[in-house]
């Protein structure tokens, strides 16, 4: 975790030190800010910088097994987590989506289809693992 | 795959269309993206035919011959070489680092259903009645806007290629997650394989690039349907266009060049017998790309007029800084090894031997004074298909043999995968070699025909017969395809070309399930090599008494 | 494995490149890099040849030492029978990395000295004699002679003969004179390039984009758009003419007495522009009325 912590870091201060560099250069050689690409680029140091400040809040101090250079395999979790074995929901999802996007170049007739696949996959989606047999 | 008894077809595809196995799902990326590389491979194939005198028409018209290669380049970028860097990740990125799947199953696979519709879309307008999109594959404004391009084919484009781009992004999420949460115990960052690094840093470029394409596409779809006047020129509209797309445009390129440098990294130890030279300044030299890709933009821009030279030229030439490490270190690798001439071999050596000119020319263009002359000529085709073929295409080569017998149990006929190597060899850089002198001497990009007066013919035509030995050059490969699904026979071994390094190679042929039975202990970037040769193992690796593995 | 008696083979595909690359060339193009045109066609290709040329002989040495290394260690360290199984596991070495790195970067900051000096040099407005007005449209050009008050108009190129060559638009520069070419389109993004200028600048509507240059060699030079503009992009060429004093300012009379004077705008309203040009029977550029 700390590595990547640190790579962000290293991207956020590069991107920040280019954004004004790039900034302050543009506006001297052309009397004003090529606003454009600095704008882009003063997003990029949002981007990583937001990041690393999650991964390092939300890990903070925290080693697990596979940042411990001698672990064994038996050290890690024996429960990783659950993974779904399948799902139809993604492609209900992406059918949706399709015919929404479509939509918007073809017309709104269709984007109503669209929408009703969307919502209905991605409410199917979100609840899969909560409903039926996995009801809680 | 081994099943107890036969499922019946709809069966399976059913378990294809409802899959949430990493596995399976960069299976998926990996046909649809090789289909789409065969259509964008015949539409190039229309091109040069055309091409091969003045005067041909070939293609009927020059509004169909401009949709040809607006819509070979969107799909050779976007629907071939983005989607197949998802593919291979998607298979080998969590067998590498020891995990049972990625982080987020259900979104891998809306990730690749996103990329299937949104590319399908995209590709559609070719059934519309005014056909594609053909403003180029960067639609500049304003020539992308409704006045100009008027058509359902160029909608389709821009929310076709929304939606896929939406789709690249979920992928990239899901690859940062498993990487930094699901490595096995003592997988520390700097044991992972140089492959999964480039995935990590690809994944991160990704995040950073699709999201200004979106914005910039969805502004375009505006303009073109709902009345939006975002890209007027009065308004400097053409420049906000050029610079926003360009800023996803240039870390687009290094997206699809960089898990390709991955999968080469992987063969080049194996073949040579030795570990990868540099590890950890490949590791630096990749973030350096990354992090500077995102600074060079404009250098796409150079004869606008109205971007500041000297700042991206410099940028643009540091670039070339990590990539020569990056290629000095493989060369490192090959040094003092015990090489030998497997296919996987043959293709990364041909990709380093295409690349290293690629990359020449990218110095030239780097330089203003310089690139105004050859800036939109056959001088850039050349150079981006030396670079952007000489890696995708001959890495994805590469990794489809190398790791064959992995995805199907089977390796690919040898004699075959070496025929097919020095036919596409040759005709690529029979196509490609002379378009250099070809964009020099004065023909620009883009056009449907040229002057009996410019001396372009002979040129023309040495490319055209090159592009025919490329295109049969894909035979042997399908033919191979087939016949080892056929006839094949089963490896059954863990390690079929016996020095493999990574964890992928410490499982079996094909992969299980869930991806492994049992993990070998993790003490170095190579886990499988120190168990199968501990003692090459490295020093780390070596068990703390006697000999044995433990 | 390649077995020995092949290795020999390897060296036709060598010599193969190296003959191509040196056949179908005369000295003097190899020494301008074939680049085209003659020596001094403007007052900035020269400057232009010698980094192109002293580019690519750096660029040929850097290639040729990677490319060396890699055939090198591939013929040298191919396995042969009775080589140990696994040769030593080496896995870094800090100073020939350091080598690596820093000597490309010094070479990198040498390029980008001389370039920054050369667009510097090329791009800067300089005083000029004359002031002609490009006006790029679909799919030809439109040249107002500023300082004459004359204009001549063009259309795409109708078929791609010798014949049909000599009808395209062509606009006439008198030689020695410093020009300041004004490049605005009327449309959509076009590029202006006169290929044995070694120079191109984009034609942008909204925008007006200036280049600056002194034509030093009487001939005539083709000119192509270099920037996707729709359907006829590739038949939107016109010639240039360098041309004596005298020749010019006859040119000047000529349209003159053909009616072109006054000045075409930009302005794609304007009823007195030809825009959209889509090649239909009976075309004609403005010039012919």
């Amino acid at each position: 975790m700390k590595t990547n912590v640190t790579m962000l870091n290293v991207l956020t201060i590069f991107n920040l030190l280019v954004a004004g560099i790039y900034g302050f250069w543009t506006y001297t050689a052309d009397g004003e800010i090529e606003v454009i690409g600095f704008a882009a680029l003063t997003m990029l140091v949002f981007l990583t910088g937001f990041i690393s400040f999650y991964l390092a809040k939300s890990a903070k101090n925290f080693v697990g097994p596979e940042d411990n250079p001698d672990a064994n395999i038996e050290d890690g979790e024996a429960e990783m987590g659950f993974f779904a074995p399948w799902s139809w929901w993604p492609l209900v999802l992406g059918v949706g989506c399709a015919l929404s996007f479509t939509a918007l170049a073809v017309g709104w007739w269709l984007f109503a289809l669209g929408f009703v696949f969307s919502m209905i996959g991605l409410i199917g989606f979100v609840f899969e693992h909560s409903r039926g047999q996995h009801a809680h | 795959m081994a099943q107890p008894a036969k499922p019946g077809k709809g069966r399976v595809v059913v378990d294809w269309l409802t899959t949430t196995d990493h596995k399976k799902i960069g299976y998926l990326y990996l046909g649809t993206s090789f289909v789409y590389f065969l259509i964008a491979g015949v539409m190039a194939l229309l091109i040069r035919a055309q091409l091969a005198m003045p005067g041909l028409t070939i293609i009927q018209t020059k509004e169909q011959y401009n949709q040809l290669f607006t819509m070979h380049g969107t799909i050779m970028l976007l629907m071939f070489a983005t989607p197949l860097f998802a593919g291979f990740a998607n298979v080998l990125m969590p067998v590498q680092i020891g995990a049972p799947d990625v982080a987020f199953p259900r979104l891998n696979a809306i990730a690749y259903w996103f990329y299937f519709w949104g590319s399908f879309i995209a590709v559609a307008g070719f059934f519309t009645p005014q056909g594609a999109a053909s403003f180029g594959w960067f639609a500049y404004a304003p020539l992308s806007n409704t006045t100009f391009s008027p058509g359902l084919g160029g909608d389709l484009w821009v929310f076709g290629l929304a939606l896929s781009g939406f789709g690249t992004i979920l992928g990239g999420v899901n690859f940062i997650t498993t990487i930094i949460t699901m490595r096995a115990p003592g997988m520390t960052m700097f044991r992972m394989p140089i492959f999964t690094w480039n995935t990590l840093v690809t994944s991160i470029l990704v995040i950073m690039a699709f999201p200004p394409l979106a914005a910039a596409l969805f502004a375009l779809g505006a303009d073109r349907k709902f009345g939006a006047h975002i890209f007027d020129p009065e308004n400097g509209g053409a420049m906000l266009w050029q610079h926003l797309f360009w800023f996803f445009g240039h870390p687009e390129v290094y997206i699809i060049a960089l898990p390709f440098f991955g999968i080469v990294s992987e063969i080049f130890p194996v073949f040579s017998r030795k570990p990868i030279f540099g590890y950890r300044t490949l590791i630096y030299a990749t973030i350096a790309i990354a992090a500077l890709s995102m600074t060079v933009w404009a250098h796409h821009m150079y004869v606008t007029g109205s971007v500041l030279l000297p700042f991206f030229a410099f940028t643009t030439m540091l670039i070339a800084v990590p990539t020569g490490v990056k290629i000095f270190n493989w060369i490192g690798t090959l040094w003092r090894g015990s090489i030998t001439f497997e296919t996987p071999m043959l293709w990364s050596l041909g990709f380093l031997t295409t690349f290293i000119f690629g990359g020449l020319t990218g110095v030239i263009l780097a330089s203003p004074a310089l690139d105004f002359h050859v800036s939109d000529s056959y001088f850039v085709v050349a150079h981006f298909h030396y670079v952007v073929f000489g890696t995708v295409v001959f890495a994805m080569f590469a990794g489809f043999y190398f790791w064959w017998p992995k995805f199907t149990g089977k390796m690919l006929n040898e004699r075959l995968g070496k025929i097919h190597f020095w036919l596409l060899f040759f005709g690529f850089h029979i196509t490609f070699l002379i378009q250099h002198w070809l964009g020099v001497k004065g023909m620009p990009r883009r056009y449907y025909t040229y002057l009996e007066g410019d001396g372009f013919t002979w040129m023309n035509q040495v490319s055209s017969a090159g592009s025919l030995l490329l295109g049969l050059s894909m035979l042997p490969f399908l033919w191979n395809v087939w016949i080892t699904s056929r006839k094949g026979k089963m490896v059954e071994l863990n390690d079929p070309w016996g020095y493999g390094r990574s964890l992928e190679w410490a499982t079996s042929s094909p992969f299980p399930r869930h991806n492994f039975t049992t993990i070998p202990r993790i003490r170095s970037e190579s886990p499988a090599f120190d168990l199968n040769h501990p003692e090459y193992a490295s020093p780390d690796a070596k068990p703390l008494s006697g000999k044995g593995k433990k | 494995m390649l077995p020995k008696r092949r290795n020999r083979w390897a060296v036709v595909p060598l010599f193969a490149v190296l003959i191509a690359s040196l056949s179908g060339c005369t000295s003097y193009e190899f020494s301008r890099g074939w680049l085209p045109g003659v020596t001094g066609v403007t007052n900035h290709t020269e400057r232009i040849v010698s980094l192109w040329a002293g580019s690519w002989i750096v660029l040929y040495a850097v290639g040729i030492i990677a490319w060396g290394l890699m055939f090198w260690a591939i013929i040298v360290y191919r396995r042969r029978k009775g080589d140990a199984e696994i040769p030593p596991q080496l896995r870094y070495n800090m100073p020939i990395e350091a080598l690596f790195t820093v000597v490309p970067f010094i070479l990198v900051l040498g390029f980008f000295a001389l370039t920054a000096r050369d667009i510097d040099a090329i791009e800067k407005p300089v005083a000029s004699d004359y002031k002609i007005e490009v006006v790029g449209k679909q799919w030809s050009w439109d040249f107002n002679y500023v300082n004459d008050n004359v204009y001549d108009s063009g259309i795409q190129l109708q078929d791609v003969t010798e014949e049909a060559e000599k009808e395209l638009p062509t606009l006439y520069l008198p030689v020695n004179r410093t020009v300041e070419f004004d490049l605005v389109s009327r449309d959509v993004i076009h590029s202006f390039w006169v290929i044995d200028f070694l120079y191109k600048k984009d034609v942008f509507p909204g925008k007006v984009n200036k280049m600056y240059i002194t034509p030093q060699v009487i001939g005539t030079y083709k000119g192509k758009c270099a920037e996707l503009c729709g359907e006829f992009h590739s038949m939107m060429l016109f010639n240039v003419k360098v041309v004596s004093q005298e020749d010019y300012d006859a040119r000047m009379d000529e349209l003159a007495k053909m009616g072109n004077v006054g000045q075409l705008t930009a302005n794609p309203d304007d009823p007195d522009n030809i825009n959209r040009n889509n090649n239909l029977p009976g075309n004609k550029p403005k010039s012919e009325g």
